[in-house]
């Protein structure tokens, strides 16, 4: 090849396949953007519990990141079967202020972190590279 | 015009009126019964989604009201407060406050002032009575009772629109075979239908791709970040100037060039600019300066990549392609002639090279995805001062501007994004050189060469040598150019420029890549569009 081998690295973000479970598509977006700008692949979205289980069987994530209240579950039940199904995937759950408690929960059944919202791009890429990079680590925004 | 800040806001209100519907239905239901676990959940969701998409927004005073009625809704669901009495009252009240707010954001006012309100909510979770003022609810109830409203914005998928731009192409075809039968008949009643469904379809295969068109900002905005990373990676300073996102582009030409794009970005961060040090010892301000804008120009877009580092060493290219035997004209190609060899699948690939200041890697895939839109690429480069690639594209996928030629009686279509100039010569003009046709257009010498040559062409044998013994009269002449190469086909006439739609061969014969495709003319005739970088190539590997 012509002139210096292409050397480009996105540390962390390379090749690492995100799902994200949210009811609100702006939400979805707004998150999906910030992740795959940050070079992470993003490789489906689901809307519901159901939708994220089975999503989350199909695509082997490596991380998720998991809403607190969703339409058909609350977001600490599919904590659970994601868990079950997906042992390997790290997940990161999100929610607004005020339900600490669910939080405070998802954390001792496996989640690794938090996300709050609204959240700033920043936060989103650090709380998400921290939870790839470190299985044991807690993080929390 | 999109920016992705508009993107949001349109999500944002789409979603934010599909609550507000939803909300008022569950409402209604939890009238009816207080108890309804399903319809409490669901308010209680809704309430916090809007709380926060509204924060993330910037909206605080909807977010606030929302988290108030959310946190409201929390209490009912655990049995602490009861859906009764004042409550309701204020809860209607809230969420009518909820829809005119939304209403406001869309309509891009002020936000309706929600004190009063906000404090009867703070009560009624304090476990206090509301205070109500009988005119104001009366006045909101009527208000909220005239506004019934649907989102403006409608979200499809690209391939219902793909779907959409296929068949107003299918209609464009016939609509010119009718106006031709029309001509041909000379029925006035039939001619005067036939022009007005012309103008109509016109109108429709414009609509069609403008409802496709997206601002290219939607895919350069996604490069801040990219820049930032490489460029930490390369422990380089690069500051990024975007500017253009509001031109206008086909959707899927946008997807095709991403990869390309993303190339000549990471490349221009990794190789084009120098390190800091380097560029203090150059005497360049340390801090490297990458450019991307986009532009339109007649019917194309222009997107190009401009960076302030060390430019192309054209004689280190030159050396090379003439080590590696690409061309043994090298020497004698001017300067344009040698950055388009960088561009050649044959140059790219080739063995390690370090001593060149860094382009060249994969740029012949960049110009692959070029050539698949039937755009160009160009680059313009000073050594010490930068390089900047322009990608030459088509505003949209399905309707190219062409030329029509004849050559034994058939008509070829000749995109116009490859056509440079049209000339007649006369014999006078064209001389032979090392067996080549050649005229000199612009100072500059452009071979010459038969179309119907390179049509009949078959088999590994070379081009015959070329005659001018038994040309007579004017020539009729098209100069084309692909990859900075001007080649000037010999065609027996002209016959017009017009907007052709072009239809992709069908088996067996899209292996012959001569052809981009096919398209249908007015009188029915078959035209074969040509494919011009493939001609290019054509002639440089059968020239005599």
């Amino acid at each position: 090849m012509l002139g210096h081998s292409l050397n480009l690295t996105f540390p962390n973000s390379m090749n690492k396949r995100i799902l994200i479970v949210d009811d609100s598509f702006y939400m979805r977006t707004m998150l999906k953007n910030m992740l795959t700008d940050a070079g992470y692949e993003v490789v489906g979205e689901a809307a519901n519990g159901a939708q994220a289980v089975e999503m989350a069987a199909s695509t082997s994530p490596d991380l998720i990141t998991l809403d607190v209240i969703l339409p058909d579950n609350t977001g600490l039940d599919v904590l659970k079967s994601l868990r079950q199904i997906q042992p390997s995937a790290k997940v990161v759950m999100c929610s607004a202020v005020g339900q600490e408690v669910i939080v405070t929960e998802a954390i001792e059944n496996g989640a690794l972190a938090y996300i709050v919202k609204p959240f700033s791009e920043e936060k989103v890429l650090e709380i998400v590279g921290a939870a790839l990079q470190n299985d044991a680590s807690e993080q929390a925004a | 015009m999109k920016t992705r800040d508009q993107e949001y806001r349109e999500l944002f209100m789409a979603e934010a009126l599909e609550y507000y519907d939803s909300m008022s239905r569950h409402l209604s239901e939890l009238e009816r019964n207080p108890n309804a676990g399903p319809a409490l959940n669901e308010l209680f969701r809704l309430m916090h989604n809007l709380k926060a998409n509204a924060r993330a927004m910037g909206f605080a005073d909807l977010g606030e009201v929302a988290h108030h009625l959310e946190t409201l809704f929390g209490l009912i669901r655990d049995q602490e407060r009861t859906f009764s009495g004042a409550l309701i009252k204020v809860v209607f009240a809230g969420v009518d406050a909820l829809g005119n707010m939304i209403r406001a954001v869309g309509a891009d006012q002020a936000l309706p002032d929600a004190t009063a309100l906000l404090d009867n909510l703070d009560r009624l979770v304090r476990g206090e009575e509301p205070i109500l003022e009988e005119a104001e609810e009366a006045e909101s109830e009527e208000e909220s009772g005239k506004k019934m409203e649907l989102s403006d914005l409608v979200y499809i998928q690209v391939k219902k629109l793909d779907n959409l731009l296929n068949l107003v192409g299918e209609l464009v075809i016939d609509r010119d075979r009718i106006m031709t039968l029309a001509q041909e008949i000379g029925n006035p009643a039939l001619l005067a239908t036939a022009q007005h469904l012309f103008r109509i379809s016109d109108d429709l295969q414009y609509s069609v791709m403008d409802a496709r068109l997206v601002g290219v900002g939607v895919l350069l905005n996604k490069f801040p970040r990219v820049v930032r990373d490489v460029a930490s990676a390369e422990d380089k300073e690069v500051e990024l100037i975007l500017s253009g996102q509001d031109v206008q582009i086909d959707r899927n030409i946008l997807q095709i060039i991403t990869d390309a794009l993303l190339h000549l970005v990471r490349n221009a961060v990794s190789h084009g600019l120098e390190t800091t040090a380097q560029r203090a010892a150059a005497g360049k301000p340390t801090v490297g300066h990458l450019t991307l804008s986009a532009l339109t120009e007649r019917d194309d877009v222009l997107i190009q990549v401009r960076d302030d580092g060390r430019g192309i060493d054209t004689e280190a290219v030159r050396r090379k392609a003439i080590e590696r035997g690409l061309t043994t004209a090298a020497a004698a190609l001017d300067e344009q002639a040698v950055w388009a060899l960088l561009f050649e699948p044959g140059f790219s690939m080739a063995s390690k090279v370090t001593d060149i200041s860094g382009r060249g890697v994969g740029l012949d895939v960049v110009k692959m995805a070029l050539d698949s839109l039937g755009g160009q690429l160009r680059v313009e480069s000073q050594l010490g001062q930068g390089t900047t690639f322009t990608l030459v594209l088509p505003t949209s996928i399905a309707v190219k501007g062409a030329l029509l030629v004849e050559v034994e009686e058939r008509p070829y279509a000749i995109p116009l994004m490859h056509t440079d100039t049209v000339l007649a010569l006369q014999p006078e003009q064209i001389s032979v050189v090392g067996g080549m046709l050649v005229t000199h257009v612009q100072g500059q010498a452009v071979p010459l060469v038969p179309l119907q040559l390179l049509l009949h062409d078959e088999g590994d044998e070379l081009l015959p040598f070329a005659d001018k013994a038994d040309m007579t009269g004017a020539q009729q002449v098209l100069v084309v150019n692909y990859n900075n190469r001007r080649l000037g086909l010999l065609v027996d006439r002209f016959i017009r420029q017009q907007n052709i739609v072009i239809k992709p061969l069908s088996k067996p014969l899209d292996t012959i890549d001569l052809f981009g495709g096919v398209t249908l003319l007015g009188s029915g005739q078959v035209c074969l569009v040509l494919d011009v970088p493939a001609l290019t190539r054509l002639f440089l590997t059968k020239r005599p």
